[in-house]
């Protein structure tokens, strides 16, 4: 063997670059593959209770995540082909993006919107600003803003079925309407009630959304500034009436996608602050918006608007909250 | 709890060679001595072609401005002095000496009757000059001008034992085989500067060296050992600072400003050799390791080696190298030509295949913020980088461009492999030339 080594030669050209000469092993698509492996078992959950509430809500369920997830792929490989671009799909970030737009769908919904979705998100939101990177929404909330827009009745609350196959009140209506005494805060923390895809358990989404921060693949400060906000506000003012409602902040933060919206879509790296300070408070005034839109608005679920907007603060808040320089006196700007 | 600072990434380690004791290495057939190994001027040669010189001699200095001395590595004839570029590719004049084997010392180079007390700072100051060293973590600023502008300016002497890079296990190795260098040199740069206190600085994975500078300083009061947290670039002279004394040393200014003067290990252990025999720096230790190395080791090499005959002595190739690193991975300068040689910067040479070098697609940037959490200076690198990429320096000033140390902790965790820290070098070349303007 060392016979065979002894030939190897000195190379006649060796490569100069700059340093540093090593690199971290995480690469974008290990990081949006964290992340679809921890939103895996909300969405398995979410599939699953479908089927239980009858086997062709199940069927469609499962239908909507397929058409969602290779949708995203191929639109993304499909406005890449034709504006010749480099495919980007083995990213994983189109996988992702068909991931989040299907658990945030009814699963009543025809799959057609699904595909129409998948294209909205990709396409408008996503390509036609230039790619991975250079979207400032978050194109799933986009998509899913952009259906529920356009086809109101399709979907709205009263797409969502009772495990008794009936149609029935998400518990933010049942929130907002007052009738917050019928609802289970177990029921809604392991997933048992009517809600989108993905949003059902916040049980599993709050596990899955803990391992991306203990696999450092988020940081804490956006899911804790805006469930805590909303937690605290709800809390101290309860819709309910009266002050210091334990009961009425549980079902909260429960419901409605929050869970989802803080750890999964808050999160974002596109459409996020990346200064600590400007992180935190993004997620305040993400929580601030949420709490107003349920209180305030027609509309009773808050969480994709209030991401959305502050989606357009993310430049002004890394610019005017970037961090003290080492060496910089504090509250000085340089 | 161990000492450190905000910011910075955990890097692989690779400490391969850490366990392993330092080899001396005969000196090569021939040596090349640049007569620029420093920050400042390049010296003049002080001998001619056909000179015959002695190991130790001095063949050249400068009679004034900032420089250090350089002395030959071996005994024999001077055959050329030539141009050649230097390690960063500067051209340089370099004295070709061919060795005659007989490892004859100058005369000069032999235990002196010193007496610490008795020795004024400017004699010391003198001596240090007259051994050539300078900073041997690979800044190379003359230590002699370190001194002299550090007398009556700072209260604590940092010995840097950190050696934070991957890889490099050189000043580990001399720490353990040779502690008493080291204390004993914090001892004459303590007289030189009148301070009667000075911090042995050294990462916690090196916890052996840490047990035995304990036991060696137990009854010092003046001298303590300080326990840093592993983490890169905690052997940045600012994170340095900082970790010890909580003090920020602003960009600009200089560690004497914030009244601490720092000394590499073996710049020290170089002082107390110089201190006790006249001993000048003429060879160094170099860690050499990569996966192209057949046997990677700590070698004490004579200056003026070339990479390939350390190599050579190394056991050669196991595989085709793509890229030869002077110095570590994070900051280290890659090499063209493996014929280079070994100076006094010279921590280690790392040879790297094809598998281990970084690939050169160039992803989006994704604003995942690691660069942001990992700058040790608390900057906004994935900004810099994209107003650099724009040609807008004003906008990356804005996030701090100026302000990078180049330590590249923010392309090392890129998770989209864009090479931010050349950006950030692009915006601070540019900002800088628009300065002098």
């Amino acid at each position: 063997m060392d016979e065979q080594n002894l030939e190897i030669e000195y190379p006649e050209r060796l490569v100069v670059a700059s340093s540093p000469h090593i690199r971290h092993k995480d690469t974008t698509a290990y990081l949006m593959l964290q992340v679809i492996l921890a939103l895996t078992p909300a969405l398995i959950f979410g599939i699953v209770l479908a089927f239980t509430v009858g086997w062709r809500y199940g069927l469609n369920a499962l239908i909507l995540t397929v058409v969602c997830m290779a949708g995203s792929v191929f639109f993304e490989w499909l406005y890449e082909k034709i504006t010749r671009r480099p495919v980007t799909v083995r990213d994983l970030s189109a996988l992702l993006t068909g991931m989040l737009l299907a658990m945030n769908l009814p699963i009543t919904l025809h799959p057609f919107y699904a595909l129409l979705g998948s294209a909205f998100a990709i396409i408008v939101a996503k390509q036609l600003f230039g790619g991975l990177g250079r979207n400032f929404v978050n194109p799933a909330l986009a998509a899913r803003i952009f259906l529920v827009i356009s086809f109101v009745s399709a979907m709205s609350g009263d797409a969502y079925p009772m495990l008794d196959g009936t149609a029935g009140a998400t518990p933010l209506v049942l929130i907002k309407t007052g009738q917050i005494a019928e609802l289970s805060l177990m029921k809604m923390f392991v997933g048992v009630c009517p809600g989108t895809l993905g949003e059902v358990s916040a049980m599993l989404l709050l596990l899955g959304g803990l391992y991306l921060i203990f696999a450092r693949v988020i940081s804490w400060h956006i899911p804790v500034a805006y469930i805590g906000t909303v937690a605290l506000i709800t809390y101290i003012f309860p819709q309910t009436g009266g002050y210091f409602d334990l009961r009425f902040m549980a079902a909260s933060i429960l419901s409605g996608g929050l869970m989802l919206g803080a750890f999964f879509m808050a999160t974002d790296y596109v459409t996020s602050p990346t200064a600590p300070r400007a992180r935190l408070v993004y997620g305040v005034l993400c929580g601030l918006l949420t709490v107003f839109i349920r209180y305030f608005c027609g509309a009773p679920e808050g969480v994709s608007y209030s991401i959305l907007i502050c989606n357009l603060l993310v430049y002004y808040l890394d610019r005017f909250l970037r961090p003290r320089r080492f060496g910089q006196k504090r509250g000085k700007k340089a | 709890m161990a000492k450190t600072f905000r910011g910075g990434v955990h890097v692989e380690e690779h400490k391969n060679t850490e366990r392993m004791r330092t080899v001396r290495m005969p000196a090569p057939h021939t040596v090349s001595i640049p007569l620029s190994q420093h920050i400042g001027a390049p010296v003049q040669p002080l001998v001619a072609v056909g000179d015959r010189v002695l190991r130790g001699q001095c063949i050249g200095d400068l009679a004034e401005g900032l420089c250090a001395p350089v002395h030959s590595s071996v005994s024999g004839t001077v055959k050329a002095i030539e141009m050649k570029p230097s390690a960063r590719g500067i051209p340089v004049q370099h004295i070709v000496i061919e060795n005659d084997g007989e490892d004859e010392l100058c005369p000069s180079i032999a235990p002196k009757e010193r007496s610490l007390a008795e020795t004024a700072p400017e004699q010391i100051v003198k001596i240090v000059r007259d051994a050539g060293v300078a900073g041997m973590g690979g800044a190379t600023f003359p230590t002699h001008a370190k001194i002299a502008s550090a007398i009556g300016r700072v209260n604590t002497i940092i010995v840097n034992g950190a050696e934070c890079e991957p890889y490099i296990t050189a000043n580990h190795r001399l720490m353990q085989e040779h502690p008493e260098a080291v204390v004993g040199g914090a001892r004459v740069l303590m007289h030189a500067l009148g301070l009667s206190k000075a911090i042995l600085a050294v990462e916690d994975n090196k916890p052996s060296v840490i047990q035995i500078f304990k036991g060696l300083t137990w009854d010092m009061d003046d001298i303590s050992v300080a326990a840093l947290k592993t983490k890169y670039p905690q052997g940045d002279e600012r994170q340095l600072i900082y970790a010890l004394t909580g003090k920020e040393l602003p960009v600009g200014k200089l560690p004497a400003d914030v009244g601490c003067v720092i000394f590499n290990a073996e710049t020290v252990s170089s002082i107390y050799r110089a201190f006790n025999t006249d001993q000048p720096v003429i060879e160094r230790i170099v860690t050499v390791d990569g996966d192209c190395v057949r046997t990677p080791q700590n070698l004490s090499v004579p200056i003026g080696t070339s990479y390939r005959d350390v190599i050579e002595f190394c056991g050669g190739l196991v595989k085709t190298p793509r890229r030869l690193i002077s110095g570590g991975p994070m900051m280290g300068a890659a090499q063209w030509d493996v014929d280079g040689v070994v100076t006094k910067g010279t921590s280690a040479i790392l040879l790297f295949s094809e598998e281990q070098s970084y690939s050169y697609e160039h992803g989006s940037c994704i604003h995942c913020g690691r660069c942001v959490k990992g700058c040790p200076m608390h900057l906004m690198p994935n900004y810099i980088a994209a107003y650099a990429r724009r040609r807008d320096y004003e906008s990356a000033e804005l996030y701090g461009a100026k302000g990078c140390v180049e330590c590249g902790s923010c392309s090392y965790v890129c998770p989209a492999h864009v090479p931010i820290v050349q950006y950030v070098r692009v915006a601070k070349t540019a900002l800088a030339a628009k300065q002098k303007e």
